[in-house]
């Protein structure tokens, strides 16, 4: 089992999850993040971290979810690892509303 | 305690677990309700987070299976046929039990069997070491796990806490040595990631490729249970590439010359015919090391889990010695820095009520001593369990249910739920879970006191283990001033509070602080060893012990405080590498060819939280992990159903089918509930009792099955 990244993260990529990861499994490219399957240690501490609710354990995910964890997978290979914080991306706060959270 | 919103009430605690993180807890409380425990974000090992294995905690107060109230048997034993009695009843029949077994057997012929199901100062290892010894018992050794790895460490460096885990941040290059630390010292793996992005180099030790392994930079394959053979062969390296530190080896170590000898039996190539490493590997990690000044070694448990696991302990604590490593900051090695702390065991476990010459039963060996196996006069004849489970955690499974069964053995049980153990019982007691009780956790993985303070009532009637131990005592008719004393009033008398390490440590400040730092330097900066200052007869790290002389013995805190009865067997005073007596076989001279570790699981504690559906889910069923050279030929599948056997006992499990095993190597996990299983047993059923050669721990990865598809 794992914890997934959904899509609430694209545009937003507050990056409070990171920060409270202790394995550094997350991954990360332009738009978003994404987590190691083969890494994360199914803590988590990263899910209350998150401002705008984007990641889940996988036993969680909803229905018309399940892709996420498919994804995540494959990224996290793409992608380099994200250690520390990084600024949000611009309109990161736009989107939260638009989100209504 | 604070309110951090109008209803939920925050109370402080402290991780219950037999776990290196011993993390800092907040109970959040709403109308007498447990709904939510967190980590405490301050804390700087906790960091927030807790683990997968707690992630449900409140919700387990809340069981529907929990047991609430004494029982009594009304089926046969093992039936789990159990009906509800009062506190009086209980311990009435304990007293008419105990009372005519003394009158005809002695004292002795009671038992109690404990570890670490709890590991708090009140209700942990010890909780019941005082009344067991004024009661005059068998003496239980609970050698379950780290004994060998403390007589070890004593042997060598004397009981000081060695590094601190939170110096890893400022390591250069990190060797972890048989610990899987993504699953079981999580807390310490962010100050890894700290060195790591430093600059420094990771080396995992360890037969599986892990989650840990997979993180490293470098991960080395060893062949269980020659740990020791690999050490020694670093120091080949060392010793004869001068790559030791002769000024840090003169002044501080004893035995350099005999060391030299012994690393000079163990050249690159034996080494590798041993543990299965490249010669070219063996050099460079002795080489790298050595020519590191900020190295350090984080030690885990699986080292001790074999014949010959104490030497290895040993031998790998010598090596920052040789290098000189002690005396730069973020150089040494990590144990356990449980000595760092005062406890005054003389008041905890009382020792001193000992009747002379009473006898000492290891735990480990508890089927023979219940089936005759083992000549007893007296026989046991009545059994207390409580913070254990021996028929999923002790080696030999099958032999202890055997003897579980005896209808002549009295056996009570004081615990959370009916476990495979538990079913056995005649008289069952409720235990209390952490959110109810009061304690100061003892922790082994880091450098803080932790106050656990009760945030809810216990349900129906259970009580904490402290609160068991007094009712026993007035039951048998104990008028000690110790069984007077209040939860608090204890706490008092168990620590010396005014030793240096304590400095402004009060139980008053914890009450609010919740958990503080001993004063032992910061972790940057902390040097416990630069000048020597080991606390061996000499002073010295010792290479060649002078505590071998008095022959094996195990730290008298896994023994109720108990000096006298040591094992005594003869103990080389150089640590040598002991080969194991069945993984080393050769080829074909086991009709079951294939060696089976059983590290601990992701998702449960041991075997607590084993029971809670959710992290059932989590963790999958009991599987076994095999090489796809051992599997095809046995037309085993990923996925398939196997059973896994050898002389002593079966279990079956679902195979996965992967190269993170060598071919002739297993791995399983320890934890998974027997009766929950599709057989019915568990990894345990298979283990032997043999012990390791120092401090008379288990061997566990010293395992010989065979496996056939189902
Ligand atoms: S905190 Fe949430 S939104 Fe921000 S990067 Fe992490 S997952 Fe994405
Ligand atoms: S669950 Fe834990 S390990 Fe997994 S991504 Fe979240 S914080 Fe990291
Ligand atoms: S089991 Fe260990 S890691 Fe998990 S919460 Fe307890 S102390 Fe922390």
């Amino acid at each position: 089992m794992t914890h997934v990244v959904t899509d609430n993260c694209r545009g937003c990529r507050y990056t409070d999850c990171v920060a409270s990861c202790p394995v550094a499994c997350f991954h990360v490219n332009e738009v978003r993040v994404y987590i190691d399957p083969a890494v994360c240690i199914d803590c988590s501490a990263c899910i209350p971290a998150c401002p705008v609710h984007a990641i889940f354990e996988e036993f969680d995910l909803a229905d018309d979810q399940q892709h996420w964890i498919r994804i995540n997978a494959e990224a996290a290979q793409r992608y380099p690892v994200i250690r520390t914080r990084l600024a949000p991306l611009d309109g990161a706060d736009a989107r939260r509303q638009q989100l209504g959270l | 305690m604070s309110t951090h919103s109008s209803e939920t009430l925050v109370v402080r605690g402290a991780c219950p677990q037999d776990c290196p993180d011993t993390c800092a807890f907040l109970y959040h409380v709403e109308d007498g309700r447990l709904v939510e425990v967190t980590g405490d974000p301050d804390h700087p090992m906790t960091r927030g987070g807790l683990c997968v294995k707690l992630k449900n905690f409140a919700e387990h107060h809340y069981n529907p299976d929990r047991l609430l109230y004494p029982m009594k048997r009304v089926g046969p034993k093992g039936s789990g046929m159990f009906e509800r009695i009062s506190w009086d009843e209980a311990l009435a029949t304990i007293k008419s039990r105990w009372t005519d077994i003394i009158a005809e057997y002695g004292t002795q012929a009671i038992m109690p069997h404990a570890y670490l199901g709890h590991q708090g100062t009140l209700n942990g290892l010890t909780a019941g070491d005082a009344f067991f010894n004024r009661l005059g018992s068998t003496v239980a050794e609970k050698t379950y796990c780290e004994s060998g790895s403390s007589t070890a460490w004593i042997m060598t460096v004397g009981p000081t806490g060695g590094m601190d885990v939170e110096s890893l941040a400022v390591s250069k290059y990190i060797i972890v040595w048989g610990m899987n630390m993504l699953n079981t010292n999580l807390h310490g793996w962010p100050f890894v990631l700290k060195a790591k992005a430093a600059g420094a180099k990771i080396v995992v030790i360890d037969p599986v490729r892990t989650r840990t392994a997979k993180q490293a930079d470098w991960h080395i394959r060893i062949r269980p249970g020659t740990d020791a053979a690999l050490a020694l062969g670093m120091m080949n390296v060392i010793i004869s590439e001068d790559l030791y530190d002769h000024d840090y080896v003169e002044k501080y170590t004893l035995g350099f010359d005999q060391l030299k000898a012994r690393a000079e039996e163990f050249p690159p190539e034996r080494v590798s015919e041993i543990t299965g490493i490249p010669v070219v590997d063996i050099l460079t990690l002795a080489r790298e090391y050595a020519g590191t000044q900020r190295s350090a070694i984080r030690q885990g448990v699986a080292v001790e889990r074999s014949p010959g696991g104490g030497d290895a302990v040993r031998a790998i604590t010598c090596l920052p010695a040789l290098t000189g490593a002690w005396r730069y900051p973020g150089g040494g090695t990590i144990e356990m820095p449980i000595w760092e702390f005062p406890f005054k065991f003389d008041f905890m476990c009382r020792p001193d009520w000992i009747p002379p010459g009473t006898r000492v039963i290891n735990e480990l060996e508890l089927g023979a001593a219940l089936t005759g196996a083992m000549p007893l006069d007296p026989p046991i004849k009545s059994l207390f369990v409580y913070n254990s489970n021996p028929v999923s955690q002790a080696p030999g499974a099958g032999t202890i249910v055997e003897g579980l069964q005896r209808e002549d053995l009295f056996m009570v049980c004081s615990e959370l739920f009916i476990t495979d153990t538990a079913k056995y019982a005649d008289i069952l007691l409720p235990a209390t879970m952490q959110a109810e009780q009061l304690d100061i956790m003892v922790t082994w993985g880091h450098l803080y006191m932790h106050l656990n303070q009760p945030a809810i009532a216990p349900p129906g009637e259970c009580v904490p283990n402290v609160e068991l131990f007094r009712r026993l005592a007035k039951t048998m008719g104990f008028t000690d001033e110790h069984w007077d004393l209040d939860d608090w009033d204890m706490l008092r008398r168990c620590y010396d509070w005014d030793a240096p390490v304590m400095k402004g440590i009060t139980l008053e400040a914890l009450k609010e602080k919740g958990w503080m730092r001993l004063d032992v330097g910061l972790p940057d900066e902390r040097t416990p060893h630069a000048t020597g200052d080991f606390r061996t007869p000499s002073g010295k790290c010792e290479f060649a012990s002078s505590l071998a002389a008095g022959g094996n013995f195990v730290v008298p805190v896994w023994r109720s405080g108990y000096e006298a009865m040591q094992p005594g067997t003869s103990v080389d005073p150089v640590p040598n590498y002991i080969p194991s007596v069945e993984t080393m076989l050769p080829d074909g001279a086991s009709a079951f060819p294939i060696n089976l570790v059983s590290p601990k699981p992701h998702a449960f504690l041991n075997t607590q939280y084993a029971n809670e559906p959710t992290q059932q889910r989590r963790q999958g069923e009991q599987i076994i992990v095999i090489h796809p050279m051992d599997a095809g030929p046995r037309s085993i599948e990923q996925g398939s159903y196997v059973r896994v056997f050898n002389e002593r006992g079966a279990f079956e499990a679902r195979a996965e089918v992967s190269e993170d095993v060598s071919p002739g190597l297993m791995m399983t996990n320890v934890g998974h509930w027997p009766g929950l299983n599709r057989s019915g047993t568990a990894v345990n059923s298979t283990t032997s009792t043999r012990h390791c050669n120092l401090g008379q721990a288990g061997t566990y990865s010293d395992n010989r099955v065979d496996v056939q598809r189902v």
